[in-house]
């Protein structure tokens, strides 16, 4: 019998739960889309895209929001290519309107705008969404306003001023969700700026904290699930990502933060490993 | 012009108190404070409506994201602060956040100018008005005196768009007509003359309300609207007279004198002009600011100097 269970965990270790999960095939065909945009602009920060797109996915696929009420600020504008295509295939504007992405008149432009159907914060420069996002949720305490930051961004000090506000304000209706990816643009942020233990800083400020791998739709929905219900403190979740997963070449390499015109044979490396993804 | 028994008020005041007469009256009002509470006359406010004064502490960027939030969420928000600080220390959060944004905040910069004089040159705000005019979407003001603070105030708190209000620190003369309103993009003619037109806004322009300048037919105009400018008003006065000085507490680098001169420039109006301000210095401890206008060339005997070099026939 107590190998029988063991047979099952060895089981459910080495099946890779992402796979099996329903949203799995939503983050191939949208990591696909965003180095489309990228590839056909010539311009855009992929590295974070493809770590944020998870968190993004199961945020507007989760029944636990509704952003026609709820609010989601993106507090890193330049993760814009990620929400673009989720925003998309919430049917807020057409797909294919993802190719005109930074261009001359877009609707899309090169970092988050209130032009784009859906967005509801403009924002390039790091460190003011989170406060933001604190005021939003302090206006309107009937719904809750979902923020996105980076672990890069915290660099930032005007976050650590937002940390303390929600604290002082009990902002049950906040959450804070952090792509923790490890790395921005000139290096991993342990070399440019360390943050030691994240998790217990929040913790001292007075939030919840809950760490978890942000590419695991499983995870993502039961962090979601208990940030929500947490009606006095507001909530954390460190979403531990992988710099430019999907594509092994622009895994955990800064290099790819931001990219140009992307040479022919990487695209197509790119793109072949995605679709296999 | 009447220079006998002028009164003198603080705007400051006359600013808490209509922002708490507002607040009566609108549930939706909010202050966002930056740890200024008592220097801003707001204890009275923070007290009758605790749940709509949000104390933010010592931290400009976050409260100028934060009062964009809330005015996301439909609040009429007012961000106080010292000028020195806020739109100083935030001015990129108020760039992206409000303007970029389109948030209806009302931020208010306090101890504006020299007129800060015993506190040094940090905290005496030159540049305020500069950072202000080139945001696309703000709206910039400064009241007059006491009396023009308390119409002013309903007015920008209806206006939909974002803007920045400069307050002087300290009482000062109140010349304001009773009869006249304010309006967004109308300046104030608060003498009509033929010789020389005078612009300028806050409580600097109330040292011409003394006998030294009755002898002189000016037109001297309150642009207590800086942004939008009141250039039909200004252009008309320019045309009749051909001679302009601007007056301000402030630097000269990208202040209202910098506004008018284009102006004039780009219409190509025949006019000789003479700008009045800080000529790109810090300012300096004083116990009065009567000494710091003295030396930055900004007193009644610098703008009496002014006018005759106007009017000489070089």
């Amino acid at each position: 019998m107590e190998l029988a269970w063991g047979g099952l965990y060895l089981i459910m270790i080495l099946l890779p739960a992402k796979k099996s999960h329903p949203l799995h095939a939503l983050s191939r065909s949208l990591r696909l889309d965003i180095l489309e945009m990228i590839n056909h602009a010539g311009f855009g920060h992929i590295g974070g895209s493809f770590s944020a797109i998870d968190i993004l996915i199961s945020l507007y696929n989760s029944e636990l929001f509704n952003f026609d009420k709820d609010h989601f600020i993106l507090s890193a504008g330049h993760l814009c290519p990620a929400l673009y295509t989720v925003l998309a295939q919430k049917n807020k504007f057409p797909r294919k309107e993802l190719l005109t992405y930074a261009q001359f008149a877009s609707r899309l432009q090169g970092h988050s705008n209130l032009e784009t159907p859906g967005v509801e914060y403009a924002s390039g420069a790091l460190g003011q969404g989170l406060s933001f996002a604190s005021g939003l949720a302090l206006g309107d305490k009937t719904h809750h306003t979902v923020c996105l930051t980076t672990d890069g961004e915290h660099n930032e000090g005007q976050i650590w001023e937002a940390i303390a506000f929600a604290n002082k304000y009990h902002q049950g209706n906040l959450l804070n969700i952090i792509d923790y990816n490890g790395y921005q643009l000139g290096g991993s942020t342990a070399d440019i700026m360390p943050l030691g233990e994240l998790a217990s800083k929040y913790l001292h400020f007075g939030w919840t904290v809950t760490t978890i791998n942000g590419h695991n739709f499983f995870e993502l929905e039961k962090a979601l699930k208990k940030a929500k219900s947490s009606t006095i403190y507001p909530a954390c979740i460190i979403a531990k990502t992988t710099i430019g997963q999907g594509v092994s070449f622009m895994e955990n390499k800064f290099e790819y933060h931001d990219v140009k015109q992307l040479p022919e044979d990487i695209y197509l490396a790119a793109k072949n490993e995605l679709q296999k993804y | 012009m009447n220079s006998k028994n002028i009164d003198t008020k603080s705007i400051r005041q006359a600013f808490s108190q209509s922002l708490f007469d507002l607040a009566v009256k609108n549930p939706n009002l909010y202050v966002v404070d930056i740890g200024l509470r008592p220097s801003l006359y707001l204890d009275k406010f923070a007290l009758r409506f605790k749940s709509r004064f949000i104390e933010c502490g010592i931290a400009e960027s976050n409260a100028a994201a934060v009062a964009a939030g809330l005015a996301a969420s439909g609040k009429t928000v007012f961000l106080t602060s010292f000028a020195c600080f806020s739109p100083a220390l935030n001015w990129a959060v108020i760039k992206q956040s409000i303007c970029y944004n389109q948030k209806n905040v009302k931020i208010v910069g306090s101890h504006a100018g020299l007129m800060s004089a015993d506190l040094g040159a940090t905290h005496q705000m030159l540049e305020d008005v500069a950072l202000m005019r080139t945001l696309p979407n703000m709206e910039v003001f400064a009241p007059l005196d006491a009396v023009e603070m308390a119409k002013m105030l309903p007015i920008i708190a209806r206006s939909p768009r974002p803007s920045y209000l400069r307050l002087p620190r300290l009482s000062t003369p109140t010349v304001f007509p009773k009869n006249l309103s304010f309006t967004i993009g109308k300046s104030h003619l608060l003498a009509t003359g033929k010789d020389v037109t005078v612009l300028g806004y806050g409580p600097i322009l109330t040292q011409l309300f003394v006998p030294d300048f009755q002898k002189y037919s000016l037109d001297i105009i309150n642009c207590s609207s800086i942004k939008p400018l009141d250039t039909d008003t200004i252009l008309k006065s320019v045309k009749k007279t051909g001679r302009c000085l601007v007056i301000e507490d402030h630097q000269k680098n990208g202040g209202l004198g910098e506004a008018v001169s284009s102006l004039i420039l780009s219409l190509g109006i025949k006019c000789k002009f003479v700008h009045l301000a800080i000529t790109d210095s810090f300012g300096q401890s004083a116990l009065n600011y009567f000494d710091l206008y003295h030396h930055y060339g900004l007193s009644p005997l610098a703008i009496l100097e002014a006018l005759k070099s106007l009017l000489s026939k070089s």
